[in-house]
């Protein structure tokens, strides 16, 4: 099924499904603006979007790799913990090392984030463990050794260089600095996933890992790569938590997977692999930081923020079921009409 | 005597083996171990733990997963909680605490067999929404002081000895044990974990079954709680929210139980839970604080599958030395012979027709 076969009528219709997806989410954003713009007070002010754009810049820019996994029909669960122990890195050096610079520090952050990568690498793609009992151990395993080397110590934000601390306050352009740094980890992201062939790589062994492998995609190497990917933006969205909250200890960004998760799967990356942009990882994300802002705004119990987040995650994973049959569906009809119904009910 | 070789090479013994050597451990770091109050209570703070195990292993036979179970257990949990509070009846409240947990498993099991869903997205979404439920009812508060009557189940002894939650352990595993073993419905969920589209053209009521599964996950996940409460004495809306899931899934999977379907007994799983609670013990007597112990309980995930994942490459293939060597020998005696030990997945049919 290349798509030299598909006649253009049919490529439209595809795509035309696909961006219903986005356009979904982005009607649903639009509805929460004028919902929560009416509803809660100073919502629609430009210092609350500059909180929710500093927020949501470090699930976004998590987002971006854990996309990368979800492509590949994968998930990694583990990014809570890599944000939390490289933000206690990055911060509990800086605490040592006034005077170190920065950009050192991302590096140093990213580079712990991708070695815990190549390991969920290394175990779901030549392990050959499921992607989600794989990072569920290693999520227990980061987070151990991340209260093992903090020794029940935290990092207090007085004992941090200004310039750190000054790194989530200021903004560029009326957007805060952080924010910026997503925009570019989305921006490099989508770049990837559109023109580099090893990324696209990602999109066919998601589809289809048997096709994939029988075409010669080398489907390990690529597994391993976009754990990688995940586990060094994860590093990333480590500096940029340990700067957006400045006190770090054991327990930080507990539970961030789940943001992230839903963030992804909210825009339309599916669960089944192989279909879904960083474009809509990032819509996800702010709708999912728009919806709680608005909520705490509105002084709605934080309990149900909770439940909400994992009810959508099943409504999001269920819709994208219905419209993956659908396709499949149309797809069938218009190559082999009698096939039509074949397998319908599955 | 070949029986006596089948026995020994199977996965339990192996268990056993390391039972016995991480006793031998525990001794050596305390004379205390061997005691038989100490013996008898080791599996106790592991019962509820082990309950959800037992219940998840029908799940996982049938290729299947469910992680919800931890929230599962709290909300059942925390409803009973709230219902005594509100001067319901303790065995009534703890009743409908059941039903609330069945009902929960039933909501997964509707949007996977019926919906047709992935177990993994549904159950991390219903993870983190039965959690945010146990939140909504019972807010940031704590609820304890429940009869003593209700809390020997998970923290009371016979004769100061012998705890009631072992034989709740015991009697759950040999009930569930029946039930996965020696039943028309235990053997149903091996043929769908072994090949779901085959059982399902063989005549097995694949979606009623898949339903019943995770309504049965829920129940053991509501019984856990009852046996919770009793250990604990109080809960809490974040209760079982840190590694006890994994604890539960690593018993499954050290047990024998093949993550893809298909395999596994209820005496490994019962095995492999009292092997973690005396590794777990163990380490306490070490001194060993919760970070390690659960590094280590996360290493024995991953090693358990992998060697499970070795052990089923081996079978199928040879290992790698022997694969090497043995086609060679075999092409001597005769040409097929060799084809189907060198490639038993495609030739395997071939053979048994031609026999």
């Amino acid at each position: 099924m290349t798509a030299g076969m598909l006649t253009g009528r049919m490529r439209v219709s595809t795509d035309t499904i696909f961006r219903l997806r986005e356009l979904g989410i982005f009607a649903a954003l639009m509805f929460c603006l004028l919902f929560f713009g009416v509803k809660a007070n100073n919502f629609l002010t430009v210092t609350n979007w500059q909180d929710i754009g500093t927020d949501v810049a470090i699930v976004a820019a998590v987002a971006v790799g854990e996309t990368m996994v979800v492509l590949t029909r994968n998930i990694d669960l583990s990014v809570g913990s890599i944000i939390g122990l490289t933000a206690y890195i990055s911060s509990n050096t800086l605490q040592h090392h006034h005077h170190a610079s920065l950009v050192v520090i991302a590096l140093l952050a990213m580079g712990v984030g991708l070695l815990c990568g190549l390991g969920n690498g290394i175990l779901v793609a030549l392990g050959r463990i499921p992607a989600i009992i794989a990072t569920l151990a290693t999520l227990a395993i980061y987070r151990g050794i991340l209260f093992e080397i903090t020794n029940g110590q935290n990092v207090l934000a007085s004992n941090l260089p200004q310039n750190f601390l000054n790194l989530s306050s200021r903004n560029f352009a009326g957007i805060p600095s952080l924010a910026w740094m997503a925009i570019v980890v989305a921006a490099f992201g989508a770049a990837l996933l559109r023109w580099v062939p090893w990324a696209r790589d990602f999109y066919a062994i998601g589809s289809n890992p048997d096709a994939a492998r029988f075409t010669g995609i080398p489907v390990a190497r690529r597994l391993v790569a976009a754990f990688m990917l995940s586990g060094l933006l994860a590093g990333l969205g480590g500096f940029m938590f340990a700067a957006r909250f400045a006190g770090v200890d054991a327990t930080s960004a507990n539970g961030y997977e789940f943001l992230i998760v839903t963030a992804v799967v909210i825009g339309g990356v599916n669960v089944f692999g192989g279909s879904g942009t960083v474009l809509g990882a990032m819509l996800g994300a702010v709708l999912v930081a728009t919806i709680n802002d608005g909520f705490t705004l509105m002084r709605f119990s934080q309990f149900w923020q909770e439940f909400f987040q994992g009810a959508a995650i099943v409504v999001a994973v269920t819709v994208d079921a219905i419209m993956f049959r659908k396709l499949q569906d149309v797809l069938r009809r218009r190559r082999r009409p009698e096939l039509a119904n074949v397998g319908g009910r599955r | 005597m070949r029986l006596v070789g089948r026995l020994l090479l199977r996965w339990e013994a192996l268990l056993v083996v390391l039972i016995f050597a991480a006793g031998v451990w525990s001794t050596t770091l305390s004379p205390f171990f061997l005691h038989r109050a100490n013996l008898l209570d080791l599996t106790t703070p592991y019962a509820y733990l082990g309950i959800m195990a037992f219940g998840l292993t029908f799940v996982v036979v049938a290729g299947e997963i469910d992680i919800s179970v931890a929230s599962t257990m709290t909300v059942s949990a925390v409803s009973f909680a709230q219902l005594w509070h509100a001067g319901v009846n303790v065995w009534l409240a703890s009743l409908v605490g059941l039903l609330i947990a069945a009902g929960l498993g039933l909501v997964n099991g509707v949007l996977i067999a019926i919906l047709n869903l992935p177990s993994l997205a549904v159950t991390l979404g219903t993870l983190a929404a039965y959690r945010g439920l146990a939140y909504v009812i019972l807010g940031g508060n704590a609820r304890s002081g429940f009869p003593t009557s209700f809390t020997n189940i998970g923290g009371g002894y016979i004769h100061n000895e012998l705890p009631y939650a072992l034989l709740v352990l015991i009697g759950t595993a040999i009930v569930l044990g029946v039930v996965l073993h020696s039943t028309r419905f235990g053997r149903y969920l091996y043929t769908i974990g072994a090949n779901r589209e085959a059982s399902r053209f063989s005549g097995v009521p694949d979606t009623r079954v898949r339903v019943s599964i995770f309504v049965l996950s829920g129940l053991t996940a509501g019984v856990a709680g009852i046996v919770y409460l009793g250990y604990f004495g109080s809960v809490q809306a974040d209760a079982a929210s840190g590694s006890e899931l994994i604890t539960v899934v690593t018993a499954v999977v050290l047990g024998g139980v093949d993550i893809f379907g298909g395999a596994g007994t209820m005496v490994g799983v019962f095995l492999a839970l009292i092997l973690v609670a005396e590794l777990r013990n163990g380490m306490q007597l070490a001194n060993v604080g919760g970070a390690a112990q659960d590094i280590v309980v996360g290493g024995l995930l991953l090693g358990a599958i992998l060697a499970g994942n070795v052990v089923r490459a081996a079978q199928e293939r040879g290992l790698p030395w022997w694969r090497a060597r043995r086609p060679q020998k075999e092409v001597e005696k005769t040409e097929s012979h060799a084809q189907i030990s060198v490639n038993p997945g495609s030739e395997t049919t071939q053979g048994g027709f031609t026999r």
